[in-house]
């Protein structure tokens, strides 16, 4: 195959790059467009680190190839959903709850988050981890996880971004 | 940017004044004797090649000219939340905000070289000691200005950044303004400075980290130079053959790929270096190599090998008359345990990126050990190390693993091949087969003689594997012998976090029940009546109260407890309920309490996660982790090979701080709760069952076919 000039709306932006249409995503998000945020953890689908939204879903982004999410699917990735000192209140859930350890797979568990808020704005702890389950933290995280989630869905718009 | 040390200590000095210190207390504890050397076999052997690299072990404490206070420390943020108390720790000490402080960690251009980290030493280490040395640091502040301003040091007063004298006929003069160049703190100065070393309160700040995490902007090493450098991968022998010979290749196909840039052989590897990580991967893929299989061992029951080639290593204690008291004891219990090997699986597989050429190198590596990365990197490059800065960027995850490692020297290597920067990022199956070291296998023969009145008279431990670290301070133990085996394997050992602890606690206190059930004794009053430190008094009634231990459970439940003490006076007791499932052979971990006498806390939110993620970590090593490999390589290659913990696995947990052994000093909290979670899951499940599992991890399908027997 030869790089092919692809349109993508990433964060409610219009960006055009020139790539392999079957490169993945999450490439094309942290090498051509720079949004780091998202990460590489093992290039299957099984850890859950390289999520973004697509059309508000969340989605694998090192499985999906970037001719598949072009002309006109929205893509969100972490840096569409707060920045430092505006904070999405599922980010600030997380930064009160210290939802993290080390932070690597924090980004795509807020992705993950924001959208179980907006489909179910009041989650069970049955519901967040049957949600979450597919996303791995080695640092365990996990109940600091569930309860900034509990928490941002109790102070209400947990599911909306900033 | 070639920055010596020598000439940033001398541009600084320009401006302000440098504190050094000794930091030599945050080393491991000294390495025992070895009769025998541990082939890759030891953790303390790897810890003390790990701090091979010349340590100076010194902190260093900068004033600038306009009174900001910046450390330089060699260690590393892991998730830890070092970060964050070293921040607590120097505002709170100097009155002074978030902003007038500042933080360079492991970039071996600008930071002292004071060790690895590992083994949950940071904050009891480094961090304690730096509270200390900015009180030393303060009162040398107040002499060099009484001197200064000639006036008696009685009459001076430090508040928030400034001196000032005390009838208030002066200006206040700030720190940044009393003097220039280097200033050594002696031990004397420090041990002064503790002498009245005002309480540290923990303010329960966020983490420093907590606003770069959520947003995605906290920089990790496949984070540098987006877009602006090329890819690079090596294609490798599987493990367990590092210096298997290349006989055949063809290059070619993996040339067609587009983007590719660069394939090459170098040694008896391939190397490719391409425009992005996917086309390294696919012309890797591409390659047709084939490699001479060396003279396998055939494959080998590990536990059998284990103890057919055992070799007496060391005599770890031998007192009082053990024969005259197993002869005494009213009953004796014998067992044997075997662990499983297992791997740390950070979320972040090895990275990091280079730009190396002969006259300077630099490079960004996720690691634990930025001055070990340097000087491998130095020898890869056969240049000295004054030409190679290393930028130690914050893991996505470490666990021991990332304390030593071939990915910056492999990254510089390729970046030399092509003269231009490179990132090496693993791919998951790489990490999982290349260099993979395991978290070594022990079996433990124990056995223990007790009085009909429930007290220990005698107790034997045969270690195979690991070093024997582990049993002090748990119990009064009359009359003992322990004994360390090592046995040639061939399998190289990591650290991993809980230490080797984990495997000895396992056994030691799953037999400590066993032992208990023998006589008819609760396992609570059992280690009342035997504990020989009595910290573990309160923490053992705690912790009962918090996991409702003594009521009834139903059938199918059961409830069990640990205790560990680990480094320097840390004491865990945890306690586990869980629930099996007959049928199925799963169990569920439903409670879990710890109760953790840690000295102070210097900051309980970065604490907390901590403590909680390493007793996840003790519930996945009873249940789920497992490294599988054989003679040949490791059968691992994703996550699906390699079961760690999920949402779902995930139980309540709550924990207890209780102060009772000097309460105003940290004493560490990364590893301790990790060995008791294990085996009070282990005592749950036979308290549930009645059915005692000696080889970990307890998979359903091990607990279906016991509970089926």
């Amino acid at each position: 195959m030869a790089r092919r000039t692809l349109s993508l709306r990433v964060n409610g932006k219009r960006r055009r790059v020139s790539v392999e249409p079957d490169e993945p995503l999450l490439w094309v998000l942290r090498d051509e467009l720079r949004l780091t945020g998202t990460k590489f953890g093992c290039g299957l689908g099984q850890c859950g680190a390289c999520k973004v939204l697509i059309d508000g879903r969340p989605i694998w982004s090192c499985m999906t190839p970037v001719e598949a999410v072009a002309d006109g699917r929205e893509i969100v990735t972490i840096e569409g959903l707060g920045q430092p000192g505006n904070l999405s209140p599922v980010q600030e859930a997380f930064k009160t709850h210290t939802a993290f350890g080390c932070g690597f797979c924090t980004p795509s568990m807020i992705i993950e988050a924001t959208a179980l808020l907006r489909d179910t704005p009041r989650p069970t702890r049955a519901q967040i981890v049957a949600r979450m389950n597919g996303h791995l933290c080695r640092c365990a995280a996990y109940p600091n996880i569930i309860a900034a989630i509990q928490s941002a869905a109790a102070s209400g718009d947990g599911g909306e971004e900033a | 940017m070639a920055l010596s040390r020598r000439r940033f200590l001398y541009g600084l000095g320009g401006t302000g004044l440098i504190f050094v210190f000794d930091l030599s207390c945050a080393r491991e504890t000294p390495t025992p004797p070895v009769l025998l050397p541990a082939e890759g076999d030891d953790e303390e052997a790897l810890v003390a090649a790990a701090t091979s690299a010349r340590f100076d072990y010194r902190g260093w404490l900068v004033i600038a000219g306009d009174g900001t206070v910046t450390a330089h420390t060699g260690r590393m943020e892991l998730g830890q939340g070092l970060k964050t108390v070293l921040y607590d720790v120097i505002c709170q000490a100097f009155e002074l905000p978030r902003e007038k402080v500042e933080l360079i960690m492991g970039d071996t251009a600008l930071c002292p070289n004071d060790g690895p980290t590992t083994g949950s030493n940071a904050t009891r280490g480094v961090a304690w000691r730096y509270w200390m040395a900015c009180h030393a640091v303060k009162s040398r502040l107040l002499d060099e200005a009484a001197r200064r301003l000639s006036v008696a040091r009685e009459e001076l007063v430090y508040r928030a950044g400034e001196i000032s004298v005390r009838d208030g006929t002066r200006r206040p003069l700030g720190i940044g303004r009393i003097g220039t160049g280097v200033r050594e703190l002696s031990e004397a100065d420090l041990e002064s400075a503790a002498g009245d070393l005002p309480s540290y309160v923990d303010k329960q700040n966020p983490s420093v980290e907590a606003e770069a995490i959520v947003t995605g902007t906290k920089q990790y090493a496949g984070d540098v130079m987006a877009g602006e450098c090329l890819y690079g991968a090596f294609l490798l022998p599987d493990y367990h053959a590092p210096r298997t010979r290349l006989l055949s290749l063809d290059l070619s196909p993996a040339e067609e790929v587009p983007d590719v840039v660069r394939v090459d052989r170098l040694g008896d590897s391939v190397a490719a270096v391409g425009r992005t990580f996917t086309a390294v991967q696919k012309a890797l893929a591409a390659v047709a190599a084939e490699w001479q299989a060396p003279p396998y061992p055939p494959d080998f029951d590990n536990e059998t090998e284990i103890r057919r080639r055992r070799k007496l290593s060391r005599m770890i204690r031998d007192k009082g008359d053990v024969e005259g008291a197993l002869a005494a004891s009213d009953h004796v219990v014998t067992e044997s345990f075997v662990t499983q090997y297992a791997t740390p699986a950070p979320i972040e597989t090895h990275t990091a990126v280079a730009a190396a050429s002969r006259r300077e190198t630099t490079a960004w590596v996720a690691t634990q050990n930025p001055f070990q990365a340097r000087e491998r990197i130095a020898r890869t490059l056969e240049v000295p190390e004054e030409r190679v800065r290393v930028v130690g960027m914050p893991p996505g995850g470490g666990f021991g693993e990332k304390a030593s490692g071939s990915v910056g020297d492999r990254a510089a290597a390729l970046s030399s091949l092509v003269g231009k920067p490179v990132k090496f990022v693993y791919s998951r199956r790489a990490h999982f087969q290349q260099d993979l070291k395991y978290k070594h296998s022990v079996v433990l023969d124990i056995t223990t003689g007790v009085s009909s009145e429930g007290k220990i008279l005698v107790r034997t431990i045969d270690f195979h594997q690991g070093h024997g670290r582990g049993t002090r301070k748990l119990y009064e133990v009359p009359a003992e012998r322990s004994r360390l085996f090592r046995s040639e394997i061939g399998v190289q050992n990591a650290i991993m976090r809980g230490t080797s602890y984990t495997q000895t606690i396992y056994a030691l206190e799953s037999h400590t029940e066993m032992v208990a059930r023998s006589i008819g004794l609760d396992a609570i009053e059992f280690r009342r009546r035997n504990v020989s430190e009595s910290a573990f008094l309160p923490l053992l009634d705690r912790c009962a109260e918090m996991l409702g231990y003594g009521v009834d459970l139903p059938p199918g439940r059961g409830h069990g407890f640990g205790i560990c003490y680990h480094g320097v006076h840390q004491y865990a007791v945890v306690g586990a309920e869980v629930a099996v499932d007959r049928t199925t052979g799963e169990i569920t971990v439903t409670k879990l309490r710890g109760a953790y006498d840690i000295g102070k806390v210097m900051n309980r939110n970065t604490a907390t996660m901590g403590i909680k993620g390493a007793m996840i970590w003790g519930l996945s090593y009873a249940l789920f982790e497992e490294a599988r490999f054989d003679a040949h390589r490791s059968h691992m290659e994703a996550f699906a090979d390699y079961r760690i913990p999920r949402f779902a696995d995930i139980p309540e947990i709550e924990i207890d701080f209780l102060q009772t052994h000097r309460p105003e000093v940290p004493r560490g909290c990364g590893e301790v709760p990790v060995p008791p979670t294990v085996a009070a899951i282990c005592n749950a499940v036979y308290d549930a069952t009645g059915r005692r599992f000696y080889t970990l991890p307890m998979t359903p399908e091990r607990v279906r076919t016991a509970l089926s027997r």
